[in-house]
């Protein structure tokens, strides 16, 4: 365990966004050299390009991306200094002040190598909940952020928000009318968020708001980048509530991207008269509540099992895999034990054969069971990491 | 690569023949990709230590440089070599500076100078990150260090960058005055190993002289009388700027060639000073301390001080300029035991009270301000916005924060509170400094092993290159003749109003005196706050004199005074004096709109504008149209109400409008 040293910045920025690596690959290569051979991030960029081929299976190409990563840390020096002397800071995944929550929802598969951050680091670790919905909501989807908002601040729990229109705007201002916590997590680099901190700069420097982005300190807004947030919004939250959805677009995707990774989503029950697709949410498996947040249990519990199971036809086989590979993150599981954690409507026969074909898994035996374990995965590295 | 293959490339692309030890010495560190703390004198070849790798390397080196003066002048002599320099810099036209940066990232260019506030820009800061770095250089590195002679904020900035570098990165501090504590303080702060190369500072060609009088009028006659008989070309230093305005005046006065340079010009004027200087087109340039000459000229024969430095370093830094060629150089230094008086001001002064650092901490914690904004809320005056705001950077109370295009200064939660004993040690060591200062003047051994010895650089060496080691003594001597003429030059002299802008028919106007000096200041007073009735006369009789020097035998159609804030009729009873000598007409028309308070209750000149700001009207507009005007009133501070009055009477259709006030003060916003 270990804080950032100021130094590490300018590698941390380069090794968290190589192009097209992807969540997992960068983190299985921390799992690498940070817990297994016990090396810095500093040293790990000082290796040769064979000891990256040979020690950590690094394939030409990423040898390549690495190899243009090191070239541009000079120019990361200019980008960090302006960045730490403006007040943001860099947490990388390695640290402990990284969010535990964030961690355990995301795993080794989603979780961002780094987060960059301004405000009061301490409500990462707070209880926390999130409330998302539509940019155009409507006046009861807002009364309800509002009164949800209201309820967290009464139990101290940390509003995390995701400063769009709507839904997100009105759960960051009243969790701030409410002298409650928040967090802000931005769909643009941290450091092109300027006239926001001009206006939220008495909660930041008082401690009640936390600016967290994940992208690229420069990048500037983007479609995608909206919706590549959603999912840190969900990971950062303890609970997830949504105040109200379309059957498509950012909310709906995200909420439907959870209940595949097994979040436990909470959905305000609509009136009969309400034109949104909240009821299918419930339906796919998201726990209707009332206005106060409180769970509806009647009539649900039936249809919830029904509809939460996945149908892997239906998806394509890269998220499937990926789908896989987080689930075996923690530790081997038998492929009964691996149907129930991923509530897939296959049979245990179909999933073993699946999973046979599959070259980043590996069998392994344990008292006459079959254990699926991720390729080169030991149980250790990950335990250390993702507690 | 061996010394022999470098010195080969060096006569190729320097014409140069071969490499001081010292420099090979830090050169080959540099290629080895080291961190290394250049000391040596001016004159030794610091440039080549950086300037060779830099040809040598693949990418692009940066050079973090104080001094726009040196960067251009270093590009000039690069570009004649053929290689690719450029400098970014705050006087070239933001295109200018875009098509560096885009020749920068397309590695067109070997060599780029940057001032240290260019880390503040954002459009630099998006181009880094295309760029080729393959060395990053800080020159004048003694501006790190508050132990310095020279301590500048934004280098603090470039520490930090340097230690985010990746390993393996060379990085080279120069500087030509560090005693050993600013060595150590130096070496310290970028830390990573960084070796130290210091070489001797002792300059054998110099001829020091001290010159000790006992008025400011031996110092003015002693220099009209005998700059002219100095060999070649040279500088001569005044403590303020309102000094060099007046020794630049006394020179044109006895038609010495002179040009007066100072931190007010504009850059073009700049511009063109430097490149006279260079060919040797004035005798003497005359120019504050406050402003860093870095010009390499060979040649300088002369650096004449009319006013102690605050230290040692300070000195040995301003004279360091001379004789870089290593032909004889002659520096003198005029001490009258009332000069130190000034460098404790600056000093003393030089911190503003506990309760405006307070004071801004507390405006700070309550809102994201602008220097500006700060400004107006806490009615201080700029540069003591500045020293204040470095000190809470530095002490790491507040912090500069972009927003959008603008700087602004945040609060930065639990941070510590107000550390003032630093400021003590700080003052301490400065007058122990100026002190030492002192002691050079007085002492009796040599001047160059003083120095020397100040600067950390113990040397055996016997010296006989000042007044106390074998040159003879300079005395002034003052004869009735000389004190005539500068008797004469006084009442001729008349201090300018700056006022002139594109939106106003207002001209530059002036004023019978400066407030503070002979007797004028203690008139206005009296009359002013002391019930001493009407300005007396001789403030008449002097104006009228200003007038005809400045605006000869032209006639005015009209004449207007600035209504009163609370001296009642005081300028009105003058401005009718002036009009029935002059016989131009008066009106009484010019008033208040609005009620306004005294502008000296405003520290700075955003509240002053603030205060005046359309507050002016003239009752009988026709009255104005078409007509010249001539603007009077008792005292002109930071020129805020004459450029109010001006824009207004321009509105009203005036064809000119010529200010003339009884004094200026001195100061106002800038020391």
């Amino acid at each position: 365990m270990y804080n950032l040293k100021k130094e590490e910045a300018t590698y941390w920025i380069a090794l968290a966004h190589l192009p097209r690596w992807g969540h997992l690959k960068i983190n299985n290569l921390i799992i690498k050299f940070y817990h297994e051979n016990k090396i810095s991030i500093e040293e790990f960029f000082q290796l040769d390009e064979n000891e990256w081929k040979n020690q950590y299976q690094l394939d030409e190409k990423q040898v390549v991306d690495l190899q243009q990563a090191k070239s541009e840390l000079a120019s990361n020096a200019f980008l960090a200094e302006s960045f730490f002397s403006q007040g943001f800071e860099i947490i990388p995944i390695t640290s402990p002040e990284y969010s535990k929550t964030l961690k355990g929802n995301l795993k080794t598969a989603h979780a961002p190598a780094v987060l960059y951050v301004k405000g009061k680091k301490e409500l990462l670790e707070e209880k926390s909940i999130a409330i998302v919905g539509s940019r155009d909501a409507s006046e009861t989807a807002l009364r309800f952020t509002d009164n949800i908002a209201k309820l967290a601040g009464k139990e101290f729990k940390v509003v995390v928000s995701g400063f769009a229109k709507g839904v997100d705007k009105q759960a960051l201002d009243s969790a701030i009318n409410y002298k409650g916590q928040s967090v802000i997590v931005l769909p643009q680099g941290i450091m092109t968020f300027g006239s926001g901190f001009q206006n939220y700069y008495k909660q930041i420097i008082d401690g009640d708001v936390l600016v967290l982005s994940t992208f690229f300190p420069k990048a500037p807004w983007k479609a995608e980048l909206a919706m590549a947030r959603n999912p840190i919004i969900y990971g950062l939250a303890d609970e997830i509530y949504v105040a109200e959805s379309a059957e498509k677009g950012g909310t709906w995707s995200g909420v439907v991207d959870g209940l595949r990774k097994g979040r436990k989503i909470y959905v305000r029950k609509p009136e009969s008269d309400e034109k949104n697709a909240n009821n299918i949410l419930i339906q796919k498996g998201a726990l209707p509540v009332d206005f106060n947040g409180i769970e509806l249990h009647e009539n649900f519990s039936a249809t919830n099992t029904d509809h939460t199971s996945i149908d892997p036809e239906a998806t394509d086989n890269e998220s499937l895999d990926t789908i896989i590979r987080a689930s075996l993150n923690e530790r081997p599981l038998s492929a009964k034990e691996l149907l129930v954690k991923l509530n897939f409507s296959w049979s245990t026969q179909k999933l073993n054969s699946y999973l046979k074909q599959l070259d980043f898994v590996e069998v392994v035996k344990e008292k006459n069971i079959n254990l699926y374990k991720l390729k080169g995965a030991t149980e250790t590295t990950q335990t250390t990491l993702f507690v | 690569m061996t010394r022999e293959e470098a010195e080969a490339i060096l006569q190729r692309t320097f014409e140069l023949p071969k490499f001081y030890d010292e420099q090979w010495l830090t050169i080959d560190k540099i290629l080895k990709g080291e961190k290394v703390l250049l000391i040596e004198k001016t004159g030794f070849g610091k440039s080549l230590c950086f300037q060779f790798p830099a040809t040598v390397f693949n990418g692009v080196t940066v050079i973090f440089s104080p001094l726009i003066a040196l960067m251009r002048d270093q590009v000039k002599k690069l570009k004649a070599l053929g290689i690719a320099a450029e400098c970014i810099n705050s006087e070239q036209t933001s295109e200018e500076n875009t098509q560096i940066i885009n020749d920068a990232k397309q590695g067109k260019i070997k060599i780029l100078y940057i001032a240290p506030e260019r880390q503040e820009n954002s459009e630099w800061i998006e181009a880094t990150r295309q760029m080729n770095l393959s060395m990053v250089v800080v020159d004048e590195a003694h501006c790190i260090s508050v132990w310095g002679h020279d301590f500048r904020p934004a280098f603090k900035r470039i520490i930090n960058l340097v230690k985010l570098l990746p390993k393996g990165l060379p990085v080279l501090a120069t500087t030509a005055t560090a005693t050993k504590r600013v060595e150590l303080d130096l070496a310290q702060q970028i830390g990573d190993n960084i070796v130290t190369v210091r070489g001797n500072l002792m300059r054998d060609n110099f001829k020091l002289f001290v010159v000790k009088v006992s008025s400011e009028d031996e110092k003015l006659i002693w220099v009209g009388k005998n700059v002219n008989s100095l060999p070649g070309s040279g500088i001569l230093y005044t403590g303020t700027r309102i000094d060099t305005e007046i020794y630049s005046k006394w020179f044109e006065n006895l038609k010495i060639s002179s040009v007066a340079y100072s931190a007010g010009l504009d850059a073009d004027s700049r511009i063109d000073i430097e490149n006279g200087l260079m060919a040797n087109k004035w005798k003497c340039i005359i120019s504050t301390n406050a402003l860093g000459m870095g010009i390499d000229k060979p040649d300088i024969r002369f650096i004449i001080h009319t006013q102690i430095p605050q230290s040692p370093i300070h000195y040995y830094q301003e004279i360091g300029r001379a004789g870089r060629d290593g032909q004889p150089c002659y520096l003198i230094l005029f001490y009258n035991p009332k000069d130190r008086k000034l460098p404790e001001a600056f000093i003393e002064g030089g911190r503003p009270s506990i309760t405006k650092y307070e004071k801004v901490i507390t405006t700070i914690k309550s809102e994201l301000l602008g220097e500006r904004d700060l400004m107006k809320r806490t009615n201080l005056k700029q540069n003591q916005i500045r020293v204040i705001k470095a000190d809470l950077i530095e002490q790491g109370i507040i912090r500069e924060v972009i927003i959008g295009r603008s700087k602004m200064y945040e609060f930065i939660p639990n941070s510590q509170l107000l550390n003032t004993k630093a400021f003590e040690e700080l003052r301490n060591a400065k007058l122990s400094d100026l002190e030492s200062m002192i002691a050079y003047v007085e002492t009796d051994g040599s001047r160059m092993k003083f120095l020397c010895d100040y600067l950390g650089d113990n040397s055996n060496h016997t010296f006989t290159n000042c007044d106390n080691t074998g040159e003879k003594k300079i005395s002034v001597n003052v004869t009735p003749e000389w004190t005539e003429k500068l008797q004469n030059f006084r009442e001729e002299y008349f201090p300018k109003l700056e006022v002139e802008s594109k939106d106003s028919r207002i001209v530059n106007g002036v004023a019978a005196s400066y407030y503070g000096f002979s007797n004028v200041g203690a008139a206005l007073h009296r009359s002013k706050y002391e019930q001493g009735g009407d300005f007396p006369d001789f403030l008449l009789k002097l104006v009228l004199k200003a007038f005809r020097k400045n605006f000869g035998q032209e006639k005015f159609d009209l004449v207007v005074y600035v209504p009163p804030t609370s001296s009642g009729d005081l300028v009105k009873n003058f401005a009718v004096k002036v009009s029935q000598v002059l016989e131009f007409p008066i009106s009484h028309n010019l008033t208040k709109s609005r009620v306004t308070k005294e502008q000296k209750v405003f520290e700075n000149r955003f509240l002053k504008s603030d205060n005046v700001s359309g507050a002016f009207t003239f009752t009988t507009p026709n009255d104005i149209n078409g007509k010249s005007i001539l603007l009077i009133d008792d005292i002109f501070d930071s020129g805020a109400t004459m450029k109010e009055i001006g824009r207004m009477l321009t509105n009203f259709g005036a064809i000119k409008i010529a200010p003339i006030v009884i004094a200026r003060t001195v100061g106002g916003d800038i020391v």
